[in-house]
C-alpha cells in the first residue's frame, strides 16, 4: 500500500476503534511517522493552549497523575504484604487474607505510567540532570540558542517515542494482551498512557520554549539553577 | 565513511551536547537513535524498551518506594531525631557536628536508598547549623555531598536494586554485602572530617553525656525501628526488597499520621507534669497530616521522574553497545592486563572515569554487564565485584565534572558548585582508600553472607 493509504488506514481505524491486522501493518509502515510526527507537534500545541486557558491543569495535571499512581503502587504492595502475613495475626479479618496475583503485575505498569508522566513534569520544572556549568556562563544570545536546541531535541524525542510506543500499543490491542494475574484487564489500557504522556511532554516543550523567548525579549535571566526535590 | 567512523562522530556529537548542558537523558537517547540508524536497526525497539523496562520485573519498583521512604522520614521528623542522636554521640570530638552530619547520612541511608535524597535532607537540615557553628560553608556543603555517597551503599540501595535486576543477583545478598563497606565509608569520611576540622580548629565541643545519648537514642526509636524492619524483613526473607520498601512506606505513613495529632495534643497540655511532657516529646515525632501526603509524594515523584527514564534509555544504550561488540573490545582490553588484580584495578579505573562524566545509573547499566563477566572470569566473586563496582559508582557522585551530589549539595546549601570541590576532594581521597580495601579484602563484602566470618559468629551467638 502507498504511504497515503496507510496514513488513511491509521487515522480511520484509530478513530473508529476498528483495529485489525491491516491496521497493525499500517502502523508498522513509515506512514506512522507522517501521522504521529504532526500529531505530536500539533497535539503539543493544543496541550499548551489548554494549559494557558486552564491554569489549574497546567499546575496540577502531571503531578496529580504521578502522586496517585505512586500512592496506589505503595498501597498495593503494602496491603499485599499484609494479606500474606495477615492470617497469622489474630486481629486480621479472614476475608482479607490471600494476596491477589495482580498485586505484583499491576504496580510495574503503574510505575511505567509514573515514570513518563514524572518525566514530563520534570521537563516543565527543567530539573532533568544536566551539566549546566558552561551554558550558565554564556551570554543571553548563546543561552537562548542552547535553550532552543533543547526544545528541538525534546520535541524529536517526543515524536520518536509517540510513534514507536503507539505501534507497541496497537500491537498489544490487536493481540488481546491481558495484564497477568487478571481475568480481563487489557494491557493496552496501561500502554496507551505512554504516548499520551509524551504528547503532554510536547506541550511542556512548547510552553518552555515560548516562556524562554518571552524572557529573552524582556531581557530577563534565562537559566536559573533548579533544585532537585526543591519546592515544586 | 565506515560504521565505526560514524559512531565515533555520533559519540563526539553527543559529548558536545552534554557539554552544552543538554539533559543526560536526551544525550543518551540521541546516541541510541544515531547508532540505530548507522546499524540499520529499527527505532521500534527503543520505544518498546522504554515501556518494557518497567514491566519486566517487580524488583525495580523498590527504587521509587525507597525514595518516598526518604521523604517520609524527613517530613515526619525521624531524620531530625537521627541527626540529634548522631550529634549527641559525636559532638564531643573536634568537628563533631560535621561528623554527626556524616553519621546522620549513614543512618538516613539505612532507611532511604537514595544518595540525592540523603544529601538533600541532611544538607538542608545541618548546613545552617554547621555554618552557625563556625564551619566553613564550603566544607559544610562538601560534607553533605560526600555523606550522601553512602546512601547507595548502606542498604537499602536503589543502585544495588538496579545492579541485581540487571545481573540476576539476589538483591538481598547485595544489600547485606553493602553493610560493612558502607560503614567503612562512613568511618573513613569521619576520620577525614576530624583531620580537616582539627587542622582548621572548626566547631564547638560539647561534653559527652551518656544521658543525652540515651535521650536522643530513645527519641530516634522510630528510625531504628524502621532500619530494623527493613533489615529484618530482607535478611530473614520475610519480604523481597520491593515489599520491604512498601512496608517501610506504609510504616512511615502510619507513624507520621498518628504522631501529628499526638504531638499537637502534647503541645496543648502545658499543665501536664514536666517529666511526662519530656518523655512524650522524646517518644513522639512531629508527624504530618494526611493532607500533606500528596505534597511529600510529589517531591519523590520528581526524583523518580528523573531517574526512571534515565534507567530506561540506559538499558537501550547497553543493548546497542552489546550489538556493537563493546563487551569484546573492553573485555579484550581488560583481560589483556593479566591476572586477578590487574583486571580488577583496570575495571575500577574504567568505573572511576565513567563516574566522572556520567550519572551512576547509566554507569551501572552500561558497564556492569560488560565488566562483571570479565571479573568473574578471573575469579572475582560476583557479589564482591558488585560491591566494588557500586562503591566506585558512588564515588562518582562527588567526582567532577559530573558529580550529582555536588549539584544537589550546591542546590540545597547555595554554595556554588566549583567552590565545593576543594573539600570534596579530601573526602574523595578517603573514599578511594576504602574502595581499594574493599577490592583487596573480599571478606569485607562477604563477611555477613553465609560462610563469612561475621555470619558464622552471629549464627553461633544466635544458637
Amino acid at each position: 500500500m502507498s504511504v497515503m493509504a496507510d496514513v488513511g488506514t491509521i487515522i480511520g481505524a484509530t478513530l473508529s476503534g476498528d483495529i485489525t491486522f491491516s491496521t497493525v501493518q499500517a502502523y508498522r509502515s513509515p506512514a506512522a511517522w507522517f501521522v504521529f510526527g504532526p500529531l505530536t507537534l500539533l497535539g503539543g500545541l493544543l496541550v499548551y493552549w489548554i494549559y494557558q486557558r486552564v491554569p489549574f491543569l497546567d499546575r496540577h495535571l502531571e503531578r496529580t497523575i504521578v502522586v496517585w499512581t505512586y500512592i496506589v503502587i505503595a498501597m498495593i504492595i503494602f496491603v499485599g504484604v499484609l494479606q500474606r502475613f495477615g492470617p497469622n495475626l489474630w486481629w486480621f479479618p479472614e476475608a482479607w487474607a490471600g494476596q491477589p496475583a495482580w498485586s505484583t503485575t499491576i504496580p510495574p505498569l503503574l510505575f511505567m505510567v509514573m515514570a513518563w508522566y514524572g518525566c514530563a513534569f520534570n521537563v516543565r520544572l527543567r530539573t532533568h540532570l544536566s551539566f549546566n556549568e558552561f551554558r550558565s556562563k554564556m551570554p543571553p544570545r548563546g543561552q537562548i540558542i542552547v535553550l532552543m536546541m533543547d526544545a528541538v531535541l525534546w520535541m524529536g524525542f517526543c515524536i520518536i517515542v509517540v510513534t514507536t510506543t503507539a505501534r507497541v500499543t496497537v500491537n498489544s490491542y490487536d493481540n488481546f494482551q491481558i495484564v497477568l494475574g487478571t481475568d480481563n484487564l487489557m494491557q493496552w489500557k496501561f500502554l496507551i498512557t505512554v504516548p499520551i504522556a509524551f504528547l503532554l511532554m510536547a506541550g511542556r516543550v512548547w510552553e518552555n520554549l515560548f516562556e524562554d523567548l518571552k524572557r529573552y525579549r524582556a531581557g530577563e535571566p534565562l537559566i536559573e539553577q533548579a533544585v532537585i526535590g526543591g519546592d515544586v | 565513511m565506515t560504521d565505526g567512523s560514524w559512531i565515533t562522530l555520533i559519540s563526539l556529537g553527543v559529548t558536545f551536547l552534554f557539554m552544552m548542558g543538554v539533559p543526560v537523558l536526551l544525550v543518551i537517547f540521541y546516541w541510541v537513535v544515531g547508532c540505530s540508524f548507522v546499524m540499520g536497526l529499527t527505532l521500534d525497539n527503543t520505544g518498546a524498551e522504554l515501556m518494557n523496562v518497567f514491566n519486566k520485573g517487580f524488583a525495580l519498583l523498590a527504587m521509587p518506594l525507597f525514595i518516598l521512604t526518604g521523604d517520609l522520614i524527613n517530613k515526619s521528623g525521624i531524620a531530625r531525631r537521627l541527626s540529634n542522636f548522631a550529634y549527641a554521640c559525636l559532638g564531643w570530638l573536634r568537628g563533631g557536628l560535621a561528623m554527626a552530619s556524616i553519621g546522620a547520612c549513614g543512618l538516613f541511608a539505612a532507611i532511604s536508598g537514595s544518595n540525592s535524597a540523603t544529601t538533600a535532607t541532611i544538607g538542608s537540615m545541618l548546613h545552617p547549623e554547621m555554618v552557625k557553628g563556625g564551619y566553613d560553608e564550603r566544607f559544610s556543603a562538601a560534607t553533605a555531598a560526600a555523606g550522601g555517597t553512602v546512601g547507595i551503599i548502606i542498604p537499602p540501595s536503589i543502585i544495588f536494586i538496579v545492579y541485581g535486576f540487571l545481573m540476576n543477583l539476589p538483591i538481598s545478598d547485595l544489600f547485606i554485602a553493602g553493610i560493612v563497606p558502607g560503614s567503612l565509608m562512613v568511618l573513613a569520611m569521619m576520620i577525614a572530617c576530624f583531620v580537616i576540622c582539627y587542622i582548621n580548629k572548626w566547631g564547638f565541643l560539647i561534653t559527652l553525656s551518656p544521658w543525652r545519648v540515651f535521650k536522643t537514642a530513645v527519641g530516634a526509636w522510630l528510625g531504628f525501628f524502621a532500619i530494623g524492619l527493613v533489615l529484618w524483613g530482607i535478611y530473614t526473607g520475610k519480604f523481597s526488597p520491593t515489599e520491604a520498601a512498601g512496608v517501610t512506606v506504609g510504616f512511615c505513613i502510619i507513624v507520621g499520621v498518628i504522631s501529628y495529632p499526638l504531638n499537637k495534643l502534647m503541645k496543648n497540655k502545658p499543665d501536664a507534669p514536666a517529666e511526662e511532657r519530656s518523655l512524650a516529646s522524646m517518644v513522639v515525632v512531629e508527624g504530618f497530616t494526611p493532607i500533606e501526603i500528596p505534597s511529600i509524594v510529589v517531591r519523590s515523584a520528581q526524583i523518580t521522574g528523573i531517574l526512571a527514564p534515565l534507567i530506561a534509555v540506559s538499558v537501550v544504550m547497553q543493548q546497542i553497545l552489546s550489538l556493537l561488540g563493546a563487551q569484546q573490545v573492553i573485555g579484550g582490553f581488560v583481560t589483556g592486563m593479566g591476572g586477578y588484580y590487574p583486571v580488577l584495578f583496570t575495571a575500577m579505573a574504567i568505573v572511576f572515569v565513567a563516574g566522572m562524566i556520567l550519572e551512576s545509573l547509566p554507569v551501572t547499566i552500561i558497564l556492569a554487564p560488560i565488566l562483571a563477566p570479565i571479573a568473574a572470569s578471573v575469579g572475582v566473586d560476583p557479589i564482591q565485584f558488585a560491591v566494588i563496582f557500586l562503591v566506585g559508582a558512588s564515588i562518582g557522585f562527588i567526582t567532577p565534572p559530573y558529580g550529582l551530589n555536588l549539584y544537589v549539595a550546591s542546590g540545597v546549601t547555595g554554595v556554588p558548585y566549583f567552590r565545593l570541590l576543594r573539600y570534596a576532594t579530601m573526602y574523595l581521597v578517603s573514599l578511594v582508600i576504602v574502595w581499594f580495601c574493599v577490592a583487596i579484602f573480599p571478606s569485607l563484602s562477604n563477611t555477613l553472607l553465609p560462610g563469612g566470618y561475621l555470619f558464622e559468629l552471629l549464627s553461633g551467638l544466635g544458637g
